[in-house]
């Protein structure tokens, strides 16, 4: 628990552990899949755009495609998530997983066609 | 006979001199039609005797005889051996022949003292060669050859078979010869239809460009046509229907040429300068200077020849200045006064008038006659003179002005004893003024330089001095301004003045002094190079594009293996998860979809390796159908299991609940 050295510090850590306890007790396991996936793109795209401030953005379309594949993933993967978690279901009358997942896989292709054109 | 002929002349001709009472310069623009033409071409000496010489030939054939012995009488000339002349004419004419005859009696007649004896037959052949049946061209020769025989001749059936054989021939050398077979014809005859037809063949005349006016036949129609004109004229008595401004556009077409290809071409040009030499009603005066046009306290004297289009000089004429205006300030400097003659040249003294130095307006009149036509002229005089310096002043001039300014005095043309100099702390000034030796008037020639030569660099530098409003002459050399010019080069300059134009007879180029400059030294002078401006100039390279800076290769690898590493995160956290394919169940459309999803990516790899959009979408579009179908079919099963599953579920729940 909690020690008497670093109290504001122990104050966020104990935060944070009851957060990841909770996380990962509550959340399904197909959205910890999901969120996995989540974390994957975004270290990609943080990882990208580390490597454009140190070297340069000499191949600008290149740097661009990569950077917005990986957010466009990211906010793809976002809205699935939200449309197949059950808690959400009342928001999302008409829209069953499968319907989400079909979604999420048109929208990716599309955006992967777009992202592989500008890559160069 | 001429009185009421020389009052309707008088009238003409004093519309003429009013309308032509202009000032324009001679070299021609024809500016608008109220204002008279001047000739712009003649024969001049030269050419006439070009012309004779050209016609002065050895004859082959009668025709040519034709033309170099009627030619050269027009011109005022015979042919140099008359008597040989004459024979050949005896011997070689043709009697069945109406042309051979025509040229035989028409030689003969202007041969003195050459009689063609003929026949009956050949009267009788050429009588009846005056038909309607015959062309123009034949009546013409018959009627001509009758004529030049002295045989009779009824000129009213010529002249009904010459007017109605015209209405069929209605080209302009036809109508040409008509006129000259009008002139042979009794005068009693009424000729007033053949008349008429001058003034239609002047309204077919080309105007080229308003100075010159010619058929479109060529050189050789144009001027029979103004020989024809003026022979017909004076017959019948009657003034031809010609303006003087086409007259002098007919004039300076027919003499613009002067070498000739052949002798019919030769003998046309002579008549039609015989016929403007000599007519009754129009008598074109040439005015031309005689040397250049200039005056001066040498030669005060200007001198004209006034001569007619042979370049026959017009002794009996009366020539006057009307006005001479200056050309700058347009002040009339002297009017109304007579030239003098003396041996064919009309001379005036014109610095009887004490001109200014400059150029001047003349309007010249010719009169004496009232035939004469273009006899206003324009013409521009110049006026010399000599200049002199006076006033020549050099000082060095503090710049503080603390200092008064030391100033020698030169006279030209000596050179200045002692040098001057030029510094950061004093400036060199050079003053001086212009004067006319004659008049003693200021004046301001077009070219007043200052030259400073270096001896030892060879540099050159040129300015300009200016006059101020007393019209003394000042430059001034200040070193701090002047760097540029002179490179920076210190040394030991000599001044020249160059003072030129135009009306200056003695233009002068003097070495006034020695002036030394020294610039202040700041930076080293770079090596005087003599201003080249024309060798070629250092080569431009060109600059490709630079490619960008791009990283190391072995940071961009580093990097490539390091973006790998989130997917290797990515199956460790999977795996801990337990996510797992467990659930796969091998039907048809699940394998399908799985084979076309994985097609469609392996297209996206492609499409960036090789192709391009168009194909790319063609691919996408057949395997995104058929994984869209297979997926469709894969998720709605997936769909009924798990609302089986969780119907099942809740009605398990519902039981134990129960």
């Amino acid at each position: 628990m909690s020690g008497a050295a670093g109290s504001g510090g122990g104050s966020v850590g104990s935060v944070v552990r009851r957060f990841l306890a909770e996380y990962s007790s509550g959340t399904a396991s197909r959205l910890k899949v999901l969120d996995a996936y989540l974390l994957y793109v975004l270290l990609s795209g943080a990882l990208q755009f580390g490597y454009c401030l140190g070297v340069g953005t000499f191949p600008f379309n290149s740097f661009l495609s990569g950077f917005i594949s990986a957010v466009g993933s990211f906010i793809l993967g976002v809205c699935l998530r939200i449309q197949i978690n059950p808690q959400n279901k009342g928001d999302f009358q008409g829209i069953s997983p499968e319907r989400a997942f079909a979604d999420f896989l048109f929208a990716s292709t599309i955006l992967h066609l777009v992202v592989i054109n500008f890559v160069g | 006979m001429t009185s009421v002929y020389e009052t309707k002349y008088t009238l003409f001709n004093g519309i003429f001199l009013f309308s032509g009472s202009h000032t324009f310069i001679l070299a021609l623009t024809f500016v608008a039609s109220i204002q008279a033409l001047t000739p712009t071409h003649y024969l001049t000496r030269r050419d006439v005797e070009r012309l004779k010489a050209s016609l002065d030939r050895p004859f082959n054939d009668i025709e040519a005889a034709f033309y170099s012995i009627v030619g050269l009488s027009k011109l005022g000339v015979q042919v140099s051996d008359e008597q040989a002349a004459c024979n050949f004419i005896k011997s070689n004419v043709d009697p069945s022949s109406v042309d051979s005859l025509f040229y035989a009696a028409q030689a003969s007649q202007a041969l003195p003292g050459c009689e063609v004896v003929i026949s009956n037959e050949t009267g009788e052949l050429l009588l009846a060669a005056v038909s309607e049946d015959s062309s123009v061209n034949q009546i013409f020769h018959a009627v001509g050859a009758l004529s030049g025989f002295g045989l009779p001749l009824a000129s009213q059936e010529a002249l009904s078979a010459l007017t109605s054989r015209l209405s069929k021939e209605e080209n302009v050398l036809a109508t040409i010869q008509a006129l000259q077979t009008a002139s042979y014809l009794s005068q009693q005859a009424d000729l007033s239809g053949i008349v008429e037809e001058i003034e239609d063949l002047v309204a077919r005349l080309d105007d080229l460009g308003g100075v010159y006016l010619q058929f479109e036949e060529g050189l050789e129609t144009t001027a029979l046509f103004v020989a024809a004109t003026y022979s017909l004229s004076d017959h019948v008595g009657t003034e031809p229907a010609m303006k003087e401004d086409q007259i002098i556009q007919l004039m300076n077409a027919i003499f613009s040429k002067k070498n000739f290809e052949t002798l019919s071409e030769a003998f046309s040009v002579a008549c039609a300068a015989g016929s403007l030499s000599q007519n009754r009603y129009h008598l074109p005066v040439i005015v031309v200077p005689d040397g250049p046009a200039a005056v001066s306290h040498h030669q005060p004297i200007l001198r004209l020849q006034v001569t007619n289009v042979m370049s026959q000089p017009l002794t009996q004429a009366a020539v006057k200045l009307d006005h001479a205006k200056s050309a700058s300030t347009k002040a009339s400097v002297l009017h109304q006064m007579p030239f003098a003659v003396s041996e064919d040249i009309f001379e005036l003294n014109f610095m009887n008038a004490k001109p200014a130095s400059g150029y001047y307006d003349f309007s010249i009149s010719v009169d004496g006659d009232s035939r004469l036509i273009a006899n206003k002229v324009e013409l521009k005089v110049k006026v010399s003179t000599e200049v002199g310096i006076t006033n020549v002043d050099l000082s060095t001039v503090d710049k503080d002005q603390s200092i008064a300014p030391k100033t020698t005095r030169v006279a030209y043309p000596a050179k200045a004893k002692g040098s001057f100099t030029a510094d950061s702390h004093q400036n060199f000034a050079l003053s001086f003024q212009l004067v006319d030796v004659n008049s003693g008037a200021e004046l301001i020639p077009h070219q007043t330089f200052v030259r400073l030569h270096n001896p030892k660099t060879g540099q050159e530098v040129v300015f300009v001095a200016e006059p101020d409003s007393k019209n003394v002459y000042k430059f001034e050399l200040d070193t701090a301004e002047r760097k540029t010019e002179f490179d920076s080069a210190s040394g030991t300059y000599t001044l020249y003045l160059i003072i030129g134009d135009a009306t200056l007879e003695n233009p002068i180029l003097w070495n006034v002094a020695d002036v030394v400059i020294k610039f202040p030294e700041e930076e080293a002078p770079s090596t005087v190079q003599s201003k080249k401006l024309f060798i070629p100039k250092p080569e431009i390279q060109h600059l490709f594009r630079e490619p960008e800076k791009r990283p190391p290769t072995v940071v961009s690898n580093t990097f490539t293996a390091l973006i790998l590493s989130p997917l290797f995160l990515l199956f460790i956290l999977w795996i801990k998860i337990g996510a797992n394919i467990s659930n796969f169940s091998f039907a048809p459309s699940t394998i399908i979809f799985h084979l076309g999803h994985a097609a469609m990516l392996g297209l996206m790899y492609v499409y960036w390796t090789q192709l391009n959009m168009f194909q790319t979408l063609k691919y996408l579009a057949i395997l995104g159908s058929v994984t869209f179908l297979a997926g469709n079919r894969m998720l709605a099963q997936k769909a009924v299991k798990r609302i089986a599953a969780e119907q099942s579920s809740r009605l398990a729940k519902y039981r134990t609940l129960r």
